[in-house]
Formats: C-alpha cells, structure tokens, sequence
C-alpha cells in the first residue's frame, strides 16, 4: 500500500515538475507592443538592439518607446537572462554609458505590471514584457524568432 | 565659445525651473496628506510630467579624502585627516526632437582641488545627434557640437560614480589633472554600429575635433607652470572602435587620440610659438560574468613637443606607458568589491625616471606611478551608493602639480583612503 502512496507521490510529484517545465517553456510572460506597431516578429538580435537603445525607430519611421520594470524585478531578471541573454547589471551600464554620453537615451521605468499594461496600450510605438495574465485584446503580443 | 556654454546653462536651468513649477502646480491640486521627505519627493518626479521624449537625470556625490603624504585634490594629508574637497554635481537632458534627431546636454559643477572649475558650472557636452541611416540592427549617423571624446572604457561617463568602478578611476589612463582636455571637445563625429545575430556587435566612432584649453590646469598639466601666453586649440583626431559580443560577456576596444595643441606666446615670454602632439592609442578589453568582471586597458602615449625656443622642452619626444588590471566581484545586488593594480610610466625607454632626474632638478618617482587599490561599493538604493577604498601607492607621476606646487616636495611612497556617497534621479 504503502509502495502505490509513495509511487502515486513521486508520479504527481514529477507531474508537477513537467507543468513547471511547462509554463516555462511556453513563457509565462510575453513580448507586448502598441498595437499599432507594425511589426509582428522581432528576432533576438533586434529585440536586443531595441533594449539596448540602438535602432530608436520602427520600420515605419515611429519612435520607439521602450518600458521596464526595475531592475531588481524578477520579471525583468528573467526577460533579460532568457531573451536578451544579458543580466540586468550589464543592460544598466549599457543604458548609463548612452545616458550620460549623451549618445542615447534611458528606457522608461515603471513600477507595476499594471503601469506597464496601461503604457503599452496607450503610448504609440510602445514596447515591453507582460506575463501572460495581463495580456488583453488592447496590447500586441510578439512572435519572437 | 563661453557664450554657447552660458546660453545652453541658462536654457537648462529655464526649462528644470519651468518643470518644477508645473510640477509643483500638480501637486497643489492633490489632495495628499503629509508624506516623508523622500516619497514628496519620488512623487513631485513622478508628477512632473515630462513630455514623453525629453529625459532629465542628475546625480550628486562627495567623497572624504585622506592621504599619508601629498595632495589629491585639496589639502588632504593635513592633521585633521583629511578633505571634503571632492565633489560632482551634474545634471543631464536628453530630447528627441524628431525620431532621428536627439539633443543632449549635460552641465556638471566639479570641485576638485585647485584643477577643475572650483565647483563653477561647466558645459561638459551639448550637441545634435542625427540618423542618417538606420535599418534593424545597423545605424549610421552624425553628432556635432561639444562631445565627450570617445576612448576607453570609462571616458565617457568619467563624471558619474555609479558609472566608475572606483572612487578615483586608475589614474595611469583617466589623468584627473588633464580632465578638462581630456574629457570633452567641440566636434563633428560620424557613427555606425551593427550587429550580427550570432557573431556580436561592431560600434565605430570617428571625429574631428577643437580640444578645450582655456583653463589653468591644462596650461599647468602641460607645462608643469602658468605662462604669460595662452595655449590655442588646433583641429585634432578622434576614434574608438568596439566589438561586443551578443551577450556582453566580451567587450574589446581600441581608440585613439590625435591632439594637437599651439602656444600663443605673451609679451616678454621666454617660450615660443610652440607646438604640443599627443598621441596615444588605447587597448581595452572585459570579461563580465554574473558575480564578475575583469578589466584591462593599455595606453601608449606619445607627447612631443617642437618650436617652444627651449631646449629641455623641445628635446621632449617621449613615449609614456599605462595599464591597469582591475577585477570586480558582485557578492549580491547591494555588495561589490573592487581590487586593481594601476601602473604608469611617463617614459618607458626611462621607467625609473633616473635619466630625467639626472638632467633636471625634479625626484625620479615623479615619471612612475604604481597604485595597488582595494574598494568596497554598497548600492544602498538603486538610486543611493557609498564606497570606500584604500590606495598604496609608489610613485607620483599623475599627481597634480596644482595641488602640490613645488614637487620636491612630493613624497614617492604614500597611501591614500577615500569614501564617497553618490545619489541620482
């Protein structure tokens, strides 16, 4: 009896294991725009030369708006670890040294997933990272190649 | 020149004046009740409402400075133990004035001891940066007005703490005495940057450029005196070049300067219409994991000097030497431990200074410099840092001949302990 309890443990356990896996491999946050941006896929290598402040313009010729959450924020930890494969310290000097060289500008920090969903939706050319629970039909949500 | 840095101080101070009002205006029509000083003041930051493409971020710092023997900025091996005479103020803006068109500027006050501006603000770059090209992932443009010359690692944000890897930067390649020439010019630049997907990215920066010489500390850094003539600026050569891999764990650089500067002799002046050259090249290289980084730059630097009318200087065609290795260990988010060791040579066929000191009457450790520095760095905040750090130091070749006249004076084996709290918005 005994010997089933424990097998049914450890099969709900490794269960368990593979829904994490799960979440994770399907995302559990996404890429999100203005909705009238354009662009439907981005690359990894445009992503990055969005985040890191180089390419300023859509392909329209709009600006960019790029948002964040801090940089001690476990979805900002994620999203540039896994997408732009970078930690938050190095993307944060990355920014410092545009900044304060004038060559560049910061992106815009908010403080909230709410305060990232109410940006994104309603500044044109805006860009930035939701988890899938905030996702609604006002956002565009990116295929990333 | 001093016109252009005076309007584009006023406009600054106009527009930061006018967004605080409007600032100050919201908040009256809140209707919120007593707060704490910092979170008034978080929220008259998150109530002025910039417009969407104008970006305003300062910092502050100060840094207490003591030394065993000589003087680093101000008077700071007295019997008190030490100096408050290092300090930064600075405040910069950014606007994008169409999508390919940004302005910036940024207007810093520096005390640091009798070089500098005193703490007396300075324009330390303003200028246009236009795209002229820009497809994904490859951008070509051109900036023009005063710029921050590009080379090294840390030249470009030299002014901001949070951005230095220590209190002092290793002085054999950032002189803080020559920070005035060094920093900024009045430029044309050309840019371009790409990237590949799996191979990294490329930035190149190219510039012609008038050095700024008007100030007594360049005039002393080059001349080891103040002279009754003035030093004129000349068209001069900037460029740096950056791979980057995609990831960031690499990051390589080669720059280099060609500057050039004329003397303009005043009346009974025993100097000549002369000229200075000084041209280094820079080789900068980093390696960032999550907990470190480790960073080396060489500089070789040739200075020449020809038709001063004086023999001991226009003898003077030397090249100098510097390099550093610097290691940074990130224990957590708040916690961050620096250790360096910083070697400079002001001629490197004479790394002892024994020849010059044979020919001239000056100490032979004024050539050499070679500081061991340990640092601690605590991010209280995201927005609030202290640190602190401790120089050993043979040698006194970058000291600053404005804060220690007379440089027999000088003693060759010294130490140095510094801390510093910075804060920015």
């Amino acid at each position: 009896m005994s010997t089933i309890k424990t097998s049914c443990f450890f099969f709900l356990f490794i269960c368990h294991l593979f829904v994490i896996d799960e979440v994770r491999a399907n995302e559990y946050y996404q890429i999100v725009s203005h909705p009238g941006v354009n662009e439907k896929t981005l690359s990894a290598n445009v992503l990055r030369a969005i985040f890191s402040m180089r390419m300023r313009t859509w392909s329209n010729g709009d600006y960019i708006k790029v948002f964040v959450l801090p940089d001690n924020n476990e979805l900002h930890l994620d999203f540039t670890k896994e997408k732009l494969n970078v930690f938050p310290y190095q993307l944060r000097s990355v920014w410092d040294r545009l900044v304060f060289s004038g060559t560049g500008q910061a992106p815009i920090t908010v403080y909230s997933q709410e305060e990232m969903l109410s940006k994104i939706a309603n500044t044109p050319g805006a860009i930035g990272y939701l988890t899938t629970t905030y996702i609604n039909d006002e956002i565009h949500v990116f295929q990333i190649k | 020149m001093l016109n252009y840095d005076k309007l584009i101080i006023k406009l600054l101070i106009i527009s930061i004046f006018y967004w605080s009002c409007s600032a100050q205006a919201e908040e009256k029509t809140g209707t919120k009740t007593k707060q704490s000083v910092s979170s008034s003041v978080m929220n008259w930051f998150k109530a002025a409402k910039l417009p969407d493409n104008l970006q305003i971020q300062g910092f502050a710092s100060q840094a207490f400075i003591s030394t065993s023997d000589n003087d680093v900025f101000g008077n700071t091996d007295n019997l008190g133990g030490g100096n408050f005479g290092f300090t930064e103020v600075g405040l910069n803006a950014s606007y994008r004035i169409l999508p390919r068109l940004q302005f910036s500027a940024q207007v810093l006050s520096r005390r640091a001891g009798e070089g500098g501006n005193k703490g007396s603000p300075r324009l330390d770059f303003g200028f246009f940066d236009y795209r002229l090209y820009s497809q994904e992932t490859n951008q070509f443009g051109v900036r023009v007005g005063r710029l921050k010359n590009p080379f090294g690692f840390y030249n470009d944000t030299r002014d901001v703490a949070f951005t230095r890897p220590s209190i002092l930067l290793p002085q054999s390649i950032y002189f803080d005495r020559t920070r005035n020439l060094g920093l900024s010019g009045d430029s044309v630049q050309l840019y371009a940057e790409s990237s590949h997907s799996s191979l990294g990215s490329v930035s190149v920066q190219f510039g012609v450029w008038k050095p700024i010489v008007d100030d007594k500390e360049t005039e002393f850094a080059i001349l080891n005196s103040n002279q009754p003539g003035d030093m004129t600026r000349e068209v001069s050569y900037i460029g740096r070049g950056t791979y980057e891999s995609n990831d960031n764990r690499l990051r390589l650089a080669v720059s280099g300067i060609w500057l050039d500067v004329g003397y303009d002799p005043g009346p009974n002046d025993r100097l000549g219409p002369g000229m200075l050259q000084f041209t280094p090249v820079y080789f900068s290289a980093q390696y960032n994991t999550e907990k470190w980084s480790l960073t080396s730059e060489y500089a070789i630097r040739r200075l020449k000097f020809k038709d001063w009318g004086n023999p001991l200087l226009d003898n003077a065609d030397v090249y100098g030497e510097s390099y550093y290795f610097q290691g940074v260990y990130r224990f957590s988010r708040q916690w961050e431990a620096i250790l360096r060791y910083d070697v400079y040579y002001a001629d490197r066929s004479d790394r002892s200074g024994k020849q010059y000191a044979a020919t001239r009457n000056k100490p032979a450790h004024t050539r050499f410099a070679k500081d061991i520095t340990a640092g601690l760095r605590w991010n209280v905040t995201p927005s609030f840092m202290l640190r602190a750090e401790y120089h050993r130091v043979n040698g006194t070749g970058w000291l600053s001949g404005l804060d220690n006249p007379g440089a027999s004076a000088f003693s060759q084996h010294w130490n140095l302990f510094a801390v510093q709290a910075s804060y920015r918005f």
